[in-house]
């Protein structure tokens, strides 16, 4: 008797923990989700699309970065501003031009770009045969997202079609319109490269919603970016012609500061809230740390942007602040009362399209339009605004208030390339008198290969067909 | 499979049809060396079953046998014995110095019973590890004690492990190399060995070989080592071992020196007379010699490595009571240790630990057994970080001129409105002091290892196991940004100040495991077969809220704060189902055999590559024993070979081969983060070994030498392939490339001197690595994620460093010189574009040659021990000198002495550049080699002076055994590197430990290594 129970207290035990087991091999994750399952209804659309808008948060691009990204590098690499002996050094070698392939130069905006064209390509070839009838105003977001992220990529790492006769026939940038893991595109051209991002974004401007959710672009947003790839095209009618789909109008002077304070949105086309628990980026920490008095800056200033805002011009308050003796960047310092980075982030504002179509209406001979069209922008300024240039005189008034109303925002960089201009900043040092050390380098030639960054050397360890930019 | 194998064993048993029990009795005795002295962990093992036990700290044991079977006695350094089960109850017995090679080993899953290794296995005792007065980790004790074994500990923080590889570094991703570690059956992961208290360390093996591996499947490539705790002695009164430690704690002396005040003024303002600019508003340029304000600052100036550091404390206390009665044996234990590290204002490391081990037979035919230990380790956590919250770059950052608090003109401390003086900001911006108290940060590991087993034994032949085995961790950190402090300047919420973060997560490792054991022995043939049915089970859940807004920096709960920011779960799950067989025979005491063969299905594979099958097969071959043999000085001549596969899954993330999304927050709702692509084929990586080994004892064995050869090739490896940055993937893991390691270690241990009053013991063990990268996807080179610059290359060296190579200052000019591409010299701005000049030159991150010897005199009772480590072959690329003698380019921050010399004059050499191009050369300078040094040292990790009080003293007491000692650890080292060669992590926050793909490869102010100075007693009655 003892045998038996004893060998069935045996039996039970050994089959018993048998039979737990070789179903237990078939593990699902709990905190991710099947990729073929991720992209079927409408709702998984929405969230996909928004998935796309995400990856605009990285730093290298609108999230604030300490290594280089949309916010800062355009002006660091520019004449916008001087390195602060005050911050921690960073970005220097972009601030004096002394990149080579092994830096790594804006690498961080270079992968996440591509992060968000693969999230852009994964969706658009999965809602092929979605029949949902947020189809096209989704397949528009997508298309905008991905010719905006080639047009990043492009303005840092080759020419701009405008900057030189030779631009475009020289190295673009790779084009990518599929999600393929090993893909190993090679440089397209220059005009090959804008031509794609313009068709792109004319095709995205006739399928998108003329309002979208705040957070997403809309009509407004796709026809002011048509109209910046136009304008950098040297098409300058096409640009005209997006710029004047733009309806939002300009922020009005009285509303400029709140604008960057986060307590209004006037004249916002594109901008991403910045809430504690759904985002909540420090994206100011790009500029500086620390309370004015206490004030930590990586850059401040230039001394001689400083003195260009009149002092009746409302964008001196807006965008720059006294602090710890520096003239300092406002533009991301935060909410009121706030110093720790945390705003919306901005990223197409209308008046680009009265700066856009001033420009274009100039270098169509029409001056008489573009003045108005850049009294557009200096009325919503100043309270007795400069006016009635003409010849050269408006040329350099326009490329002035492009200047001043785009400080620290995306673009001073591209602008003095795509002109064809060079570098030189001002000398001055870091303080807010113009005294203190000045930033090492100071002047980089129109012809220079370094207005074209290199591409890093670890992007071509990974893809052979990738082809230099001269002379690194 | 599953239907297969149920019937194999449901045959298995139809076998066993008759069940019967021999008649049983309890021997108990001591056992004791030739001079006397009790031999405690000493082993006894019934020849021919896996039953055993070991001698406690007095010598004494106590084991279960039969009359007839022969017990076997064995202890590392001494003859093996067997003595019959006779009507005598008490054995007691003297074993002689003798082989090393005759130990019990512990193997996968049972107890070896060939007399005739034929594996590659170390053991180290519980003897000897007390003889190391452990440091808070296990595995850095590992270091220099075994042939194979390459030990880098990742910095000194205390509690904190080590980078251990057996047989080279056998995987390119992180992680992926470490052994297996198991705790009485349970799976620990490395950064976790220091939750277990090293006093309940019955010993420890390294399982190095595949003939032993293999029985760990798809775990077991990169070797295992298999921690046993200890267990008590039956039919003995209980014995209490009391010991005690206390010692001082600090950083080991750097072999560089940092600026004073005034030598870092006098640099700033010739730096400044040359033009370097950046020095122009520091006050060597700003105040003149000899003035009031220069005499200001010189008066209050600060050693800031003396202010941030301190001299810490080392204290160890534990009690231990084992004995059993006639049918069961038990072992107690209570630890506490404490390591509060060197930094000021930090409590460093604390570990509270007790186990309760008992085994009994509850009938003639089962005995059951259960250990439980329960640790729980607290550990400050100060940022590990490459700024200047991490207090050991602060205090080389910070420049001796600068005050800790901000002063008024009569250098009195500025007082704020609560009248605490202000901190000094600093050049640096960030007063690292005042952090250490307003930003605390802490972690506790509650850790609960427990092993439960049930032996049945139908006869003498058949027995069957059924274990239990759990490893529950309970992780806690925290991380507070008190309101008003340090970091709430910088980054705070003005409206809601203060920021904690809380996390916790609990970790189970579940192992279940069935095993059928046949054993037959006679007098020539000695049989054991092996049956394994096992399902492991490991998950993790984990939890994290992040809130703004605390009233005050008292209140260290989130339950006052204002503003939940972030909070999430997480959990996942790997299991593992695994079948082996494994089998070992031997022969006339003279030749073996063992073979092994492990099928194990895995979650993280690919659908149709779950199940990897894995194997071995091993000989060996005693040739001493053979009667033709006839050299009088040869007592062992064991020549043994092995060959087998095992697989490596490590590294491998949960549900790898399956595509997912991930889900983020985004203004609108959800947002889809595609996360990885989808992989069917990943499955386990392979390495085959093959192993040559001989062992050899001579001189009546006061000689012994082990050396083994072993070539192991991994395949499949995992691999984290790098796209195309195009592709916007990043990495996809796949199983691409093989590498190889092949190796010679020799361990040498000899007597020279051996007498009833005096012995002295010499030994030592070296290990020749030689490692290459065979093949990578499409043979293309890559640089490596995680590292610094290491670069694989086929046909080079793994984890080489790829820079361009420094060619030294140019005497006339000062300017530092490159070799380009072509070996031609350059300046850096000469060299030819568009061409790549880094270089492999051979220099790896690993070490090709490793070990360990040491020196023990025992004189009446007085002992002297000391352990040295040693490393050679590797390089180190040192950051830190980068930094510290930067040229110029960091002259914002201190400088080491040496930066100041720098080329001054035409003709000057063996100096570093002139600080007048270090902009200008900055790119190509500091992506050169000027700064990668060899990181050979030998390093004194141990010197004991010891006293054993004699029994003739103790006889009239209640003690019967006393022991004092004098320990120094980390006293003396050897190394011609800049800084401490010791280098592990770079930088915890730069490189986590897990992380980390290339151990030792660049040093960025990682917690330094300390020495220690300690005394110490043991007591036992």
């Amino acid at each position: 008797m003892k045998k038996i129970i004893f060998k069935i207290t045996l039996l039970t035990l050994i089959v018993g923990s048998f039979t737990a087991c070789d179903s237990e091999l078939d593990q699902v994750p709990f905190d991710e989700f099947g990729t073929e399952n991720a992209y079927v209804t409408a709702q998984d659309f929405e969230n996909a699309i928004r998935g796309v808008y995400s990856t605009l948060t990285a730093g290298p691009l609108y999230g604030g970065s300490d290594s280089g990204g949309m916010y800062d590098a355009p002006d660091i690499l520019a004449d916008n501003v001087t390195s602060s002996t005050g911050g921690r050094f960073t970005r220097r070698a972009l601030h004096n031009w002394t990149y080579g392939p092994a830096d790594d130069p804006m690498l961080g905006l270079y992968n996440a770009a591509y992060v968000l064209i693969y999230r852009s390509n994964l969706l658009l070839s999965n809602i092929e045969d979605f029949r949902g009838e947020s189809k096209d105003n989704i397949v528009g977001e997508a298309k905008a997202l991905r010719a905006m992220a080639h047009l990043h990529v492009a303005t840092f790492f080759a020419k701009i079609p405008t900057q030189s006769s030779d631009a475009n026939g020289s190295l673009g940038i790779p084009i990518v319109t599929e999600p393929d893991a090993n893909a190993t595109p090679s440089r397209a051209t220059v005009g090959e490269t804008y031509q794609f991002i313009a068709s792109e974004l004319a095709e995205a401007a006739n399928l998108i919603n003329e309002t979208n959710p705040v957070g997403r672009l809309n009509k407004d947003g796709v026809n002011l970016l048509l109209s910046r790839v136009y304008l950098y095209m040297g098409e300058w009618q096409k640009a005209i012609d997006a710029a004047n789909l733009v309806t939002k109008p300009v922020a009005p002077r009285s509303s400029v500061v709140g604008v960057w304070e986060d307590t209004n949105q006037d004249g916002l086309l594109f901008y991403i809230p910045n809430e504690t628990g759904v985002l909540g980026i420090n994206v100011g920490v790009t500029w500086s740390q620390g309370s004015p008095n206490q004030l930590r800056p990586e850059y401040v200033v230039s001394y001689e942007l400083y003195n260009l805002f009149d002092d009746d011009d409302i964008r001196k308050e807006a965008y720059t602040f006294q602090g710890n003796g520096y003239n300092a960047i406002k533009k991301l310092f935060g909410r009121p009362g706030q110093s720790n980075g945390q705003v919306d982030l901005k990223i197409l504002r209308a008046a680009e399209a009265h700066l856009n179509k001033a420009e274009a209406l100039y270098n169509l001979g029409r001056e008489a339009d573009a003045l108005a069209a850049l009294d557009v922008v200096r009325t919503n300024r100043y309270t007795t605004p400069p006016s009635g240039e003409t010849g050269t005189a408006l040329r350099d008034a326009i490329r002035l208030e492009r200047r001043l109303e785009f400080a620290f925002e995306s673009q001073r960089f591209f602008d003095l390339k795509r002109w064809g201009l060079g570098i030189s900043r001002d000398g001055m040092g870091d303080n807010s008198d113009g005294s203190g050390q000045a930033s090492e380098s100071q002047n980089l030639s129109s012809s220079s290969h370094r207005l074209q960054l290199p591409i890093s050397q670890r992007a071509r360890d990974r893809n052979p067909n990738l082809e230099q930019n001269p002379d690194y | 499979m599953r239907t297969k194998f149920s019937g194999f064993l449901t045959l298995l048993l139809a076998l066993v049809v008759q069940i019967s029990f021999a008649q049983q009795k309890t021997i108990t005795g001591t056992i004791t060396d030739d001079t006397g002295m009790p031999l405690p962990g000493a082993n006894i093992i019934i020849k021919g079953t896996q039953t055993g036990t070991q001698s406690d700290f007095d010598g004494n044991f106590s084991i279960s046998a039969s009359v007839g079977q022969t017990l076997v006695f064995s202890y590392v350094g001494f003859e093996t014995q067997e003595v019959t089960v006779g009507a005598a109850n008490t054995i007691d017995l003297t074993l002689s110095p003798g082989t090393a090679l005759d130990q019990v080993v512990l193997r996968g899953y049972s107890r070896q019973n060939l007399s005739v290794a034929t594996s590659a296995v170390v053991s180290i005792s519980a003897e000897e590890l007390n003889q190391m007065a452990p440091t808070t980790s296990i595995d850095n004790m590992l270091q220099g004690k075994a042939a194979g074994v390459q030990v880098t500990a990742a910095n000194g923080k205390p509690g904190q492990g080590a980078f251990v590889r057996i047989r080279g570094t056998g995987s390119l991703v992180a992680g992926a190399s470490s052994p297996l570690y198991l705790v009485d059956g349970a799976p620990i992961r490395e950064q976790d060995l220091a939750t277990i208290p090293n006093e309940d360390i019955a010993d420890i093996q390294i399982l190095k070989d595949a003939a032993r591996t293999a029985r760990y499947g798809s775990r077991g490539s990169n070797g295992v080592v298999i921690i046993t705790t200890k267990s008590g002695n039956r039919g003995r009164d209980a014995t209490v071992r009391v010991s005690s430690r206390y010692g001082t704690v600090s950083r080991i002396n750097p072999n560089y020196r940092m600026m004073n005040a005034s030598e870092k003024m006098q640099y700033e303002a010739e730096l400044y007379a040359l033009g370097v600019t950046a020095a122009s508003a520091l006050p060597g340029v700003t105040t003149l010699p000899g003035s009031p304000e220069r005499q200001f600052l010189l008066d209050h100036s600060e050693d800031w490595e003396d202010l941030i550091l301190k001299e810490g404390i080392l204290q160890n206390n534990s009690v231990a009571i084992s004995g059993g009665a006639d049918k069961m044996d038990y072992y107690f234990s209570v630890t506490n240790d404490r390591n509060t590290g060197i930094i000021d204002k930090v409590d460093g490391f604390e570990r509270l630990g007790t186990r309760l081990n008992v085994n009994f037979d509850a009938k003639e035919w089962l005995s059951l057994g259960v250990n439980v230990g329960y640790s729980r380790a607290m550990s400050d956590e100060p940022r590990d970080r490459n700024n200047t919250q991490n207090p050991f770059r602060a205090m080389l950052e910070y420049n001796p001129y600068e005050p800790e608090f901000v002063l008024d003109a009569d250098g009195n401390p500025v007082l704020d409105e609560n009248g605490n003086p202000v901190y000094n900001p600093t050049m640096d911006g960030f007063p690292i002091r005042g952090a250490l108290e307003t930003e605390p940060a802490d972690e506790i590991r509650n850790t609960t290892l427990g092993s439960l087993d049930a032996l049945v034994k139908f006869n003498k032949n058949w027995s069957y196991n059924f274990n239990v085995a759990v490893n529950w961790q309970a992780r806690r950190t925290e991380s507070y940004s008190q309101p008003g402090g340090i970091l709430q300047g910088f980054i705070g919420d003005a409206d809601h100040p203060g920021n904690k973060l809380d996390t916790q997560r609990h970790l189970v490792d579940l192992t279940i495991s069935n095993r059928l054991n046949y054993n037959y022995a006679s007098e020539d043939h000695n049989l054991n077969v092996l049956g394994l049915y096992e399902y492991n089970m490991n998950e993790m859940n984990f939890l994290s809220v992040r809130s703004l807004g605390f009233p005050s920096a008292l209140l260290t709960t989130q339950w006052n704060a204002s503003k939940i920011e972030s909070g999430n779960t997480q959990r996942s799950r790997l299991t593992l189902v695994s079948y082996g067989l494994f089998a070992e025979y031997e022969l006339f005491g003279r030749y073996s055999v063992e073979a092994s063969v492990r099928r194990d299905g895995s979650s993280n594979f690919g659908e149709d590559v779950k199940y990897g099958t894995f194997y071995s097969g091993s000989l060996g071959w005693n040739i001493a024993r053979e009667s033709f043999f006839d050299v009088e000085q040869i007592n062992d001549l064991n020549v043994r070979a092995s060959y087998g596969s095992v697989g490596n899954r490590f590294g491998l993330p949960r549900y790898a081969s399956q595509g997912v999304v991930q889900f983020g927050s985004y203004p609108g709702g959800s947002s889809t983060l595609p996360h990885r692509i989808a992989n069917p084929d990943l499955t386990w990586e392979t390495s085959t070994t093959l192993n040559i080994g001989l062992e050899l004892a001579m001189f009546n064995r006061r000689f012994r030498a082990v050396t083994d050869y072993f070539v192991r090739n991994t395949t499949d490896l995992l691999f984290d392939v790098p796209k195309a940055y195009e592709s916007g993937v990043g990495f996809v893991l796949g199983n691409i490339g093989d590498i190889q390691n092949k190796g010679f270690e020799l361990s040498l241990q000899g007597d020279i001197i051996r007498t009833n009053d005096l012995t002295w013991t010499l030994g030592g063990n070296i290990l020749f690595l030689d490692h290459k990268i065979v093949s990578l996807p499409d043979g293309e080179s890559i640089s490596p994620g995680n590292t610094f610059g290491i670069y694989w290359e086929e046909g080079a060296k793994i984890n080489e460093h790829y820079y361009i190579r420094y060619a030294g200052v140019d005497p006339a000019t000062g300017r530092g010189q490159f070799y380009g591409a072509d070996g031609e010299i350059y300046f850096a701005n000469e060299l030819p574009e568009d061409t790549e000049h880094r270089v492999l030159q051979g220099k790896s991150s690993i070490a090709d040659k490793e070990g360990g010897f040491f020196t023990y005199v025992n004189y009446k009772g007085f002992g002297l021990r000391a352990d040295f480590a040693f490393k050679a072959g590797n390089w180190i690329y040192n950051i830190m000198r980068m930094q510290k003698e930067s040229d110029g380019l960091y002259i914002n921050s201190n400088q080491a002495i040496g930066a100041m010399d720098y080329w001054k004059q035409p003709g000057d050499t063996g100096v570093l550049p002139s600080p007048i191009y270090a902009t200008d050369d900055q790119t190509v300078m500091q992506n050169s080699d000027r700064w990668l040094e060899k990181g050979d040292y030998i390093r004194m990790r141990n010197i004991t002076l010891s006293y054993t009080f004699p029994n003739t003293v103790l006889e009239r007491t209640p003690i019967s055994s006393l022991r004092i000692y004098l320990q120094g650890q980390n006293l003396l080292t050897f190394s011609n590197f800049w800084g401490d060669p010791e280098v592990g992590i770079s930088s915890g926050e730069t490189l986590s430990f897990v992380d980390t793909v290339a151990p030792g490869e660049a040093t960025l102010y990682s917690y330094p290594n300390t020495k220690s100075f300690q005394v110490g007693l043991d007591i036992s009655f």
